[in-house]
């Protein structure tokens, strides 16, 4: 079972990095959508061993609750907020994407090295599950800040949100029940108050680029 | 030695004649995707048997480089098949560091192509080729990493005995870091065989086309060799990716001599079709990179090897 742990959470990177290299905000959302469904796979085999070997099916629930909300709810929400607001194909960040994408790889090493000098950690492939999650959300971050408009910061913390569970899930083999609940009801808040915001943005500016929010003064 | 020149020759007329079927199934893959017949899955032989008999058009300016370079892509791609074991129990050449050898045998045939291109000097030509020479110049790093990732893991340069070694360990089961290479490869095959993000093989006479470009003077005869050559190029390449990360087939010495040969050339060619079934699956999900869009593909494809060597020889211990 560790084994399959060890392929999720590289094939979670993996799409993590394929976001970071994607261009157009409809391929993040779709890129969003593949690693959510991953993270469901990862939660779905989790709860299965959880529900048979110590009968608790709370985490089943949880896998549910990501599938519902993650894989279905907040793509189509995001894909609609997208086809709403003017679409103008323009460079979407800030620096080229291959420095992007090797800036990447500096975290993923320099995760490595922060998580193998903590006391108490154990080597081998939980080790490897753990710097591949925390890799994922330090590039949700990069994510997050290399790109000029709202659609592809939503996504870069949907991004470190999903990093924080995968996470808390490899550490943990599955977190309270209240606090995963907890979780998404914040995220599915932040979600649709952010996706209004980008409507409002599109409203005001005519576009969803964050920069032009500076332009509000004077 | 009888037995060496015998799988040598098994090896050498298997490809040339599995070559454009390749081809063929990647069409119809494309074809049934999009809801069409498709032509047929042996198309390709067809043309080819077409293009044989027809006479060849030579523009007058051209030098004999545009004259050598079919026979140089042909026979340098039927050189480095002999490198690449469609099976463990065949094993045609093999040396330590043929995994350079094959690299740089491809590398010549494209070398040629590109100044063929040049030759003619025609716009189009001039343009496919540096194109050409742009991409497999930023793909490279990527191929290197990944292919000598697996020779580290194996401790060895020589194709035949990383196959065996992968085969011990298990393939890509081994460690989770070759699904990481794996991915990268095949970024690397569909960029080094002109297939649909990085140049479309269906286009012809557009200002997209890269390699139908640096080809678009030859005829007859010598646009055969140059297209079998590359059908063989790609297959060879496919045979690496299945063969090295999926090299499940029987050994030999556990029955029969001929059985096991024979299994294990029906379970290369079922690889060999699952492996061409995914690439035109991946050519019908994508559109086509604008050309200064691949150095992101390339960059993508480059840490995602460098990381699984990263993985392996780093991070896992």
């Amino acid at each position: 079972m560790d084994y399959y742990f060890t392929v999720l959470s590289t094939l979670i990177l993996f799409t993590a990095f394929l976001l970071i290299a994607n261009k157009r905000p409809d391929s993040y959302i779709k890129t969003f959508r593949a690693q959510s469904l991953l993270l469901a796979l990862t939660t779905a085999i989790m709860g299965t061993h959880n529900l048979f070997a110590e009968g608790h099916y709370d985490v089943m629930v949880v896998c549910l609750l990501i599938i519902i909300l993650k894989v279905i709810y907040i793509p189509n929400l995001l894909q609609k907020t997208q086809a709403n607001v003017a679409y103008v194909v323009e460079k979407d960040f800030f620096s080229s994407i291959p420095l992007l994408v090797i800036l990447c790889c500096g975290i993923v090493a320099f995760t490595y090295f922060t998580l193998i000098s903590m006391e108490g950690m154990d080597a081998g492939p939980v080790n490897i599950q753990l710097v591949n999650s925390v890799s994922v959300i330090l590039i949700g971050l990069l994510f997050m800040i290399s790109r000029k408009r709202a659609i592809g910061q939503i996504i870069g913390l949907l991004v470190i949100e999903n990093g924080l569970y995968i996470t808390g899930i490899f550490a943990t083999h599955g977190l309270p029940f209240i606090v995963d609940l907890g979780i998404f009801i914040d995220l599915i808040t932040a979600v649709i108050v952010l996706a209004m915001m980008v409507f409002k943005l599109n409203d005001e500016f005519s576009s969803i680029d964050t920069n032009k929010l500076k332009k509000l003064r004077g | 030695m009888i037995i060496k020149v015998v799988a040598m020759l098994i090896q050498i007329i298997l490809i040339i004649m599995l070559a454009p079927l390749v081809n063929g199934i990647i069409k119809k893959v494309k074809a049934l995707t999009e809801k069409r017949r498709g032509a047929p899955v042996l198309q390709m032989y067809f043309d080819l048997y077409k293009l044989l008999q027809k006479s060849m058009v030579v523009s007058e300016v051209s030098s004999w480089v545009f004259r050598v370079t079919p026979w140089i892509v042909f026979a340098t791609s039927l050189t480095a098949c002999l490198f690449v074991p469609i099976s463990s129990s065949l094993l045609p050449l093999h040396f330590q560091g043929d995994l350079i050898m094959l690299i740089y045998l491809l590398a010549l045939g494209k070398f040629f192509m590109t100044l063929a291109g040049l030759d003619t000097g025609s716009t189009f030509g001039g343009m496919g080729s540096s194109r050409e020479v742009m991409i497999s110049a930023i793909m490279e790093p990527a191929l290197m990493v990944s292919l000598f990732t697996l020779g580290l893991f194996a401790r060895s340069t020589s194709i035949p005995q990383i196959m065996l070694h992968m085969q011990e360990q298990g393939g890509m089961l081994a460690h989770p870091a070759f699904i990481l290479l794996f991915l990268s490869m095949l970024v690397v095959i569909i960029a080094d065989t002109s297939r649909l993000p990085v140049d479309d093989p269906a286009t012809h006479l557009e200002l997209t086309m890269v390699h139908e470009a640096m080809i678009l003077e030859y005829s007859g005869r010598d646009l055969a060799l140059m297209e079998w050559g590359a059908a063989i190029k790609q297959l060879l390449l496919i045979t690496l990716l299945v063969n090295l990360f999926f090299p499940y087939d029987p050994l030999p010495g556990a029955a029969g001599m001929g059985f096991v040969l024979l299994a294990s050339l029906g379970i290369y060619i079922m690889k060999v079709i699952l492996a061409s079934v995914l690439i035109g699956l991946i050519e019908v999900s994508t559109v086509k990179f604008r050309l200064f869009s691949v150095p992101n593909l390339a960059a993508l494809s480059f840490i995602l090897s460098f990381i699984g060597f990263l993985q392996l020889f780093v991070l896992g211990r």
